[in-house]
């Protein structure tokens, strides 16, 4: 992933600084270096993903494939989010959200993409059962020589949701909702930048009334299938809002990243303003407590039922089974907490801080960063020694975790960038556009 | 009528008349002064040279005030006072002073703004020399109204009442105090 600070130096046209001439622009300020820029990204994006297939003959395979679990789920999170964000605009008749919600439909196009670098999770599956996800093979033996999978009582009694023909189905149905979903959205909203007619907003009302409770069950689908399953003796009922909350962290945070890029690249100039900072930072700051709350509620349950089925979980995240010394997961752990909560909450009490581009920016870029953090403590720990204790998360594995990031990031980022100049650069014929425009103003 | 007045008052017709004759008045130095207008003008506060709100930092010192209690009341209470094992705990643990802790941030906060809110802006406020005239009335209606108080320092019968008639102020007067 190359800084967006790099990407607005190559910024060449600058757009009139007043609102109106800026909408009446045909598309975006320029199409040419978004066109070089999308190339670029795309170079990028096949580079990482390269690396990432090298690390297949350099470490271990199994932790190359958690890595590239871990770029996959981190870039759909955030696609995620950006679609319920869409939808929670419509749903609620936003108005000040309009223009940020243009670049969340561009955004959107990265789905089939996401499907598409997901798919050899799948194939691996198929191909060599047990790999990725234990229970996908009833023959992989369970720590500490317990028999295997297909004697485990707590594998019989979810087999009818935890095998690999639901998972395959699962997982393709899920990306064919988000897929479907993304159309709609962005067929209604850029179709209505032409003819003006008020009918798709209603009819994006509609998808939103249907789509949110689709994606929500989506998402947690897809966050128990993926990640909570690698340990399927445990649960919790938490997982899919925590999973739901670093969607919509991830996504305001690259909602900020955009827009900052648009405004210091020209086009967003005299569009976007100090309040609309302001607003996103709000939802930043109460996502961040939400993201707290949940995951506390998650961990804070555990800790006062004591319940070995699920304090297992914790457990190997905080110390050694083979000679109860703590591990190197307590402080990654001790890191969320911190870096995850407490830093960004304070941070984003601040209203200068919010509305200060260049700090509200670094915030944003600090969420991403923890928010993949986050998914390495729900996801690498399944990587077990000899002893059955969890790969410490200073390791190669990392180097994978990065590669895999920046490779599907690359891609994602060229698909928004190929997007961009489809449609205008705002919803200039959205009903509320105006009051968007000068959104407290 | 008292010798010295409350201050002068002007009329302006519409919100964008007040919006400019607030910039002026902002740059011509006075602070003790204010706007009443009869509708929310977006943007009146940076024309009026007012500064973000304090009331942040109060309700910042209230919610670490609760953090504090929740967390000093669960620890003096469960591992001082009375220490009594529950459910092979420890005696205190940040983990269940935690919940506690949380809602009474939110209550301490909430206290601390309102009540911040309250100070800071002078209320509860039963009279204020602008109800005397009549005036008053037609800016909760459909007038916008500019106040500058005689104890602003800059203060001066003739300039300020000047300086209203040049920014476009109507029907000039003083208010008794």
């Amino acid at each position: 992933m190359s800084s967006p600070n790099v990407t607005t130096a190559t910024a060449s046209v600058a757009l009139a600084a007043n609102a109106v001439s800026a909408a009446a622009a045909p598309v975006s300020a320029s199409p040419a270096s978004t066109k070089a820029l999308a190339a670029k990204f795309l170079g990028v994006g096949l580079i990482g993903i390269a690396a990432t297939a090298l690390g297949l003959f350099v470490s271990p395979p199994k932790t190359v494939v958690l890595a590239w679990l871990v770029g996959v789920s981190f870039w759909t999170a955030i696609a995620i989010g950006m679609l319920l964000l869409v939808l929670i605009h419509h749903i609620f008749d936003a108005s000040w959200s309009v223009v940020l919600r243009r670049q969340f439909e561009h955004g959107l196009a990265s789905f089939k993409w996401l499907g598409l670098l997901f798919a050899p999770l799948l194939i691996i599956t198929w191909m060599q059962p047990g790999f990725i996800w234990d229970w996908t093979n009833l023959a992989s033996p369970l720590h500490g020589g317990h028999g295997t999978v297909g004697d485990d009582v707590l594998y019989i009694k979810k087999a009818g949701f935890l095998n690999t023909t639901m998972l395959t189905a699962m997982s393709v149905g899920f990306f064919l909702i988000w897929m479907w979903l993304s159309a709609r959205l962005r067929k209604a909203s850029f179709t209505q930048d032409s003819d003006g007619n008020v009918g798709w907003t209603t009819m994006n009302r509609t998808t939103a009334a249907f789509g949110i409770p689709l994606v929500a069950l989506s998402l947690t689908g897809a966050a128990i299938y993926w990640m909570k399953s690698l340990e399927y003796h445990w649960f919790s009922t938490m997982y899919g809002v925590w999973f739901f909350a670093n969607c919509a962290r991830g996504a305001l945070s690259i909602g900020i990243v955009i827009t900052l890029w648009l405004s210091a690249r020209g086009d967003y100039q005299g569009i976007l303003n100090k309040n609309h900072l302001h607003s996103i930072g709000q939802l930043m700051l109460a996502f961040t407590v939400f993201w707290a709350y949940v995951t506390f509620s998650q961990y804070f349950l555990i800790w006062n039922a004591n319940v070995p089925e699920e304090t297992f979980w914790y457990n190997l995240r905080e110390i050694n089974n083979s000679d109860g010394q703590p591990n190197q997961w307590k402080w990654v752990g001790m890191l969320l907490l911190f870096g995850h909560f407490f830093g960004p909450f304070l941070a984003l009490l601040s209203y200068r801080f919010k509305v200060t581009p260049h700090i509200i920016r670094r915030i944003a870029y600090w969420i991403l960063a923890i928010i993949l953090v986050d998914l390495c403590y729900n996801i690498l720990p399944a990587l077990k020694d000899a002893h059955g204790d969890p790969e410490p998360f200073l390791s190669m594995t990392l180097l994978w975790v990065v590669t895999a990031v920046i490779g599907v990031g690359g891609v994602c980022a060229w698909a928004y960038l190929r997007s961009f100049p489809s449609a205008k650069l705002i919803p200039i014929r959205d009903p509320r556009i105006t009051e968007c425009l000068t959104h407290h103003e | 009528m008292s010798e010295q007045p409350y201050g002068l008052i002007a009329t302006f017709d519409t919100a964008a008349g007040l919006y400019h004759a607030a910039e002026q008045v902002r740059d011509a130095g006075y602070k003790n002064w204010d706007c009443i207008t009869p509708c929310p003008v977006h943007g009146l506060d940076g024309a009026m040279g007012l500064g973000r709100s304090r009331v942040p930092r109060i309700s910042l010192c209230g919610g670490l005030l609760g953090f504090t209690t929740g967390m000093s009341l669960i620890y003096w209470s469960g591992a001082v006072n009375y220490p009594l094992i529950v459910g092979g705990k420890p005696l205190f643990s940040p983990m269940f002073a935690f919940p506690v802790s949380y809602e009474l941030t939110i209550l301490f906060t909430a206290f601390a703004t309102i009540i911040g809110m309250f100070v800071l802006n002078g209320l509860p406020r039963h009279y204020h020399p602008v109800l005397k005239d009549d005036v008053i009335l037609r800016g909760l209606d459909d007038k916008f109204l500019i106040v500058i108080e005689a104890g602003d320092p800059r203060f001066d019968a003739i300039h300020t009442r000047a300086l209203l008639e040049n920014i476009g102020g109507t029907g000039i007067k003083e208010l008794e105090a």
